[in-house]
């Protein structure tokens, strides 16, 4: 009953964590030639309250960026912040880190 | 009767042009050619640069701090800050030059996978302000401006530009009314190695640059030894890190057809490190 006990406790308390380790939106993002222009795009986007990593990859036209959870992004902000960067967003997906 | 035409005049006309023909704003953009590259809306470019020009016997270095920042992100403004030394052959002299304001705006953008063009048109109005009471003059003596309309093609293997520009030059308290000056450049720049975001990045870039000058005119006369073309093969290094980018390229004359008797270009050379903050 105690071991039972201990082991719900410990299941709750991960999930807590795994809950807290916050939400991964990767942007499809045109344009991106070179990386010493895509440092407009860290910027912008590390000024946003909440967003703990950026990741670029210019291969594949992907901006992968790491929020901590409760901290969303959106298309029109996505949109407008791309612009101002130099870019052209395309689209984005959004999914829980676990 | 006519004024003579002062010496101090001349260095004038035949020096102070290579230096002050480029347009910064450019961030990835070619080394003495103009692309159509913008900095990002709120970002703030400072960019140390330091030009050699040798031309017979006059020499001229210049060292000038850039600072740019990006009104939108099409839209960049900045002022150039230059700090010259010139030789004329017989005297030496060193002090502030023309403090010179310049902008860019891209107009036209296309974006795809890992490519972008686009072209932007950009002015640059180089003031009035070295002192040119001594000799050899530290500035031009005249408020100049340049027009310039670029294309550019930037991969993430290849670049490609073209650019053409004008320089309207005025006319200096001496009465000589320099004459105009056209230029065309194309650029061809490969990235050998496609890096990382974070990975160092070199691009080797391979300029055509080509000038026209019109002969600068006195009371009305035009002045034999004015104007001319130059067409100069210019290779081009661009090393970037992350925000830090350093730009090198040696302008080598091919082609010489400068009016009357005046010292051929024998090389010019830039050196620039240019932050993005």
């Amino acid at each position: 009953m105690k071991t039972r006990l201990l082991i719900t406790l410990l299941a709750a308390w991960l999930s807590q964590v795994a809950f807290a380790a916050g939400v991964e939106y990767q942007m499809r993002v045109d344009g991106l030639a070179c990386p010493y222009c895509a440092y407009g795009i860290e910027k912008k986007l590390k000024a946003i309250d909440g967003v703990k990593k950026v990741h670029v990859d210019l291969d594949k036209g992907l901006v992968t960026v790491d929020v901590k959870e409760g901290t969303e992004l959106t298309e029109a902000q996505m949109k407008q912040l791309f612009q101002d960067a130099g870019f052209t967003y395309r689209s984005m997906t959004r999914k829980a880190i676990e | 009767m006519h004024k003579s035409f002062p010496r101090t005049g001349s260095l004038v006309v035949t020096a102070a042009v290579g230096l002050l023909l480029s347009m910064p704003v450019r961030a990835h953009d070619p080394i003495f050619g103009l692309g159509p590259h913008v900095l990002y809306k709120g970002g703030v470019e400072i960019a140390v640069e330091t030009a050699t020009e040798k031309a017979g016997d006059e020499n001229e270095q210049e060292l000038a701090l850039e600072l740019t920042y990006g009104l939108t992100g099409d839209w960049a403004a900045g002022v150039d800050l230059p700090y010259v030394r010139k030789d004329d052959g017989t005297q030496t002299r060193s002090g502030a030059g023309d403090l010179a304001l310049f902008t860019k705006y891209r107009f036209w953008r296309r974006d795809s996978l890992g490519l972008q063009e686009s072209m932007a048109v950009a002015l640059k109005v180089i003031t009035d302000t070295a002192d040119t009471s001594g000799a050899p003059p530290l500035g031009k003596g005249t408020t100049d401006g340049i027009l310039g309309l670029a294309y550019g093609y930037e991969s993430r293997r290849q670049y490609r530009w073209a650019s053409i520009r004008y320089r309207v030059n005025g006319t200096n308290p001496a009465g000589v009314e320099r004459g105009d000056k056209l230029l065309v450049d194309f650029v061809a720049g490969i990235r050998p190695n496609p890096r990382g975001y974070l990975e160092p990045d070199t691009v080797w870039l391979l300029e055509l640059n080509g000038e026209y000058g019109q002969k600068a005119r006195f009371n009305g006369v035009d002045l034999a030894d004015t104007g001319g073309s130059e067409w100069f093969l210019s290779p081009g290094l661009f090393w970037t890190l992350r925000n830090f980018a350093v730009k090198a390229g040696v302008q080598i004359p091919v082609y010489s057809n400068l009016n009357g008797n005046q010292p051929e270009s024998d090389y010019r050379a830039k050196l620039t490190l240019e932050w993005h903050l």
